[in-house]
Formats: structure tokens, sequence, C-alpha cells
């Protein structure tokens, strides 16, 4: 078995579990140790089937890239800053989807501090740019 | 390991003539160790009458919190071993950002809600918070853990030699998951719970009361029960009853909660609701 996984972590898979915003979770070492259903729909692949990921794999698997096409350096993701730094973080890029879509989305990177200070991981929550100006975004 | 129950009730004291036999005291259970050593798992208002059971000079006394709640704390300033300028007692705790464990305790030991200040108190008192590596006590080891409540909420596991007991009075493990589908690593205190020969868990409501309850901290029993045959611990004890639930009602609640326990595999005579002043020698 995995070893324990800490509350923090286990509370924010429960919330992204429950909602419909697509959204990831790294633990403190940058693992992919879950993505929800709304994600897996962006990403054409369920997290079921993808299981956890190193942030080199994830980064691999579905980018994300700039305007050009170009993968985006790693230490300049949200995630990235979020886990490195400690502090949220927010940007627009594209992903592409392991069904070969491509998606301009915006996304915001939140680090997970416990109440003893201690830093469990981030989670990031991701929305398309689309779905985001038939909101008026 | 002898434990005993002196507070089985949630939330707040309830006592009158309906809840005579399971106990009106909030949490509180004694655990006492081979060489004699005590520890207490809550303070509660069950801990005044484990008190005045501590008459003579009183060893040092360990107490574990595991959160702060009043339901949880309210028996400290009736434990009579704290007014005894012989007793050392040690008081364990959740460690939170916001202040330390004594300046916590004391927002309820002081004026206007109490007329003893924590300094006041003659025993020699200290506050530790809980370490997030195991440490012991006496010949026992211990561990604490964070789990699913509302705010800073430890469980503990207290082991000595081969028998354990875990204590998770509160918690709230199928909130937003299903505890039959998550794999061990995302359930909340699961590694806590592990093989436990005995297993003190939050069983506050019925399943038909949950619904309007979700999110506050404690479990309903296809939770409770669920838990309790996911971390394949020895023996279960389920602890917390609401404060509305009559002895009549958590009578019929207890034949609902073997019949289910059957049903999953359990055997009836490994599970019972915590009854005020029951003792079980774990050996």
């Amino acid at each position: 078995m995995e070893g324990q996984r800490s509350l923090e972590l286990i509370l924010a898979r429960n919330l992204l579990s429950s909602i419909s915003t697509p959204a990831f979770l790294v633990d403190a070492d940058g693992v992919l140790v879950f993505y929800n259903e709304a994600a897996g729909g962006l990403l054409g692949r369920r997290f079921e089937e993808a299981g956890k990921m190193s942030a080199e794999e994830w980064g691999a698997a579905f980018g994300p890239f700039d305007n050009h096409g170009q993968p985006i350096p790693f230490d300049r993701l949200p995630l990235t800053i979020a886990l490195r730094e400690g502090r949220p973080a927010h940007a627009s890029h594209c992903i592409h989807s392991q069904t070969g879509e491509q998606h301009d989305i915006e996304v915001s990177a939140l680090p997970l501090v416990s109440t003893d200070g201690g830093f469990r991981g981030a989670l990031a929550i991701f929305w398309p740019m689309a779905e985001a100006q038939e909101y008026g975004g | 390991m002898r434990i005993k129950v002196w507070g089985a009730r949630g939330s707040v004291p309830s006592p009158g003539p309906e809840t005579t036999r399971y106990g009106g005291n909030t949490s509180c259970v004694q655990v006492t160790l081979s060489d004699g050593t005590i520890v207490v798992m809550d303070a509660g208002t069950g801990i005044r009458n484990l008190g005045l059971t501590l008459a003579g000079p009183a060893p040092r006394v360990n107490i574990l919190l595991t959160h702060l709640h009043l339901d949880h704390i309210q028996g400290l300033m009736f434990f009579a071993p704290a007014f005894r300028p012989q007793t050392e007692i040690v008081i364990w705790g959740p460690k939170s950002s916001e202040a330390s464990l004594e300046s916590r305790i004391a927002r309820y030991i002081s004026a206007p809600l109490s007329p003893v200040e924590v300094r006041e108190l003659p025993c020699d008192v200290s506050f530790r918070e809980a370490p997030a590596t195991e440490w012991e006590i006496g010949p026992a080891h211990l561990r604490a853990a964070s789990v699913t409540h509302r705010g800073p909420t430890l469980g503990y596991r207290l082991t000595e030699g081969d028998r354990s007991v875990c204590y998770i009075p509160d918690h709230e493990p199928g909130l937003g998951a299903s505890l039959h589908d998550l794999t061990p690593e995302w359930i909340s205190g699961y590694d806590l719970a592990h093989d436990a020969s005995l297993l003190i868990h939050d069983c506050q409501y019925s399943d038909d009361e949950y619904p309007d309850h979700v999110g506050w901290g404690h479990s309903p029993l296809r939770d409770a029960l669920t838990f309790a045959h996911r971390v394949e611990s020895e023996r279960v004890l389920l602890f917390h009853h609401d404060p509305l639930h009559s002895d009549d009602f958590l009578d019929a609640f207890a034949g609902t909660a073997t019949e289910r326990w059957c049903e999953l595999g359990g055997a009836a005579e490994r599970l019972e609701l915590a009854v005020e002043r029951r003792e079980i020698d774990l050996g």
C-alpha cells in the first residue's frame, strides 16, 4: 500500500472529486496524485487510466504550450511556482489532450500548507477559455 | 492494557432519565498501561468522575486531547488531580499556526468562562503539541495523526506490546468520498487505525440523520462501520453518541449496527456501542 496521504491532500481530493471545475492535485514532491473527472474530460484520459505521474511525465503528456506551440518551461508553470515558492500563481496557456485536441486554458494554482505550517502540495484549477468567454470571462 | 469509558456522549452533556444507561458525560477514555501509567484520552465531562477515583497521591497523568471543542475539554476544570500540587499533568493536543496549545486552552480556563486561570492550577501542568513522529509514554508508543473533522483534530494510537487502541472520536472520513471505493492511502485515519486491537470511533448519526449534518465532522453508522471494516480492527467501540439519542434509541441502534456489521463480515461480539463505565481488558 502507498503511504498514508496527508489530511490536507485527502480533503483536497475529496473537494476536487465533488466539483465540476477541472482540477489537478500534486503532492509536496510535485507528483500528480489526482485529477478529477472534469479534468479527465479535458485531457482525454481519466485519472484511473492515467495513474499518478511525476512532474516530467504529466508535463510531457499534457503540455502546456505557449501560443507558438513551444513547451512552457517547467519552472514557469503555476503549479511549479505554487510548489517551489509556496504562493498562488496564475497563467493562461494551451494544453493538448490525449485525443489530439488543443485547449486554451486559464490556470490558477494554490499551495496547500497545513495548520502546523507543513507544506503538503498544491492544487491547480483550470478553465477552458472558450467557456470563460461564455460566462463573460 | 485496560480501557475504561468515562464519557461517550458527543457535543454536549446530556444527563437525564433518558440517558442513564449509556451515560450523558462527554468524551473521556482512560487507558491504564501495564506499569500503572494512566493516559486519558480527551477531557470531556467524563474526566470529572475519573478524577474522583484518583484520590491518592496521583502519579503523572497524561491527557491526550484530540481537539479543543468544548465537549472534549469541558471537564478539565473539574479534574480533581489538577488541584493537587503533587500531581504532574501533561496535556497533549493538536498544533495550530494560530496560537500555542496552552493559549488556546487558556481561552476556556480563564475569565469569564472559568473562575480559575491555567496559571493558578496548583498542579504541575505542562502543554505539549503532539509530535508528527511516534513518542513514548511509559511502556506505550504513541502516534497522532490529523483526521477529518472541523478544525485541527487528531486521532491517537497507543500501542503497548502487541496490543493497541486507536481513538478517533470525532471523524467524518466519508465527507465527499465513498469509503468503499477509496484506496487506503486516501482514507483519513487509515494508517492510524489499521489492525488496531480496539478502535474507538465516532458514530454520532444514524444514516437517516446524516443528510442534515453533512460536513459537521461526524460519521453516520454506515461510514463508521465501513471505516472499521476497511481498517480491519479487531474490536470496535462506536462512540460520541448524539445527545438526542436516548438509551432506547441507542439499544435499537446497537441492533442495527450489529446486523450491518455482520453483513460486512464482522463478528457480532466484536462490535459494541460505548457505554459509560464500560471496561475492556485488551490483555
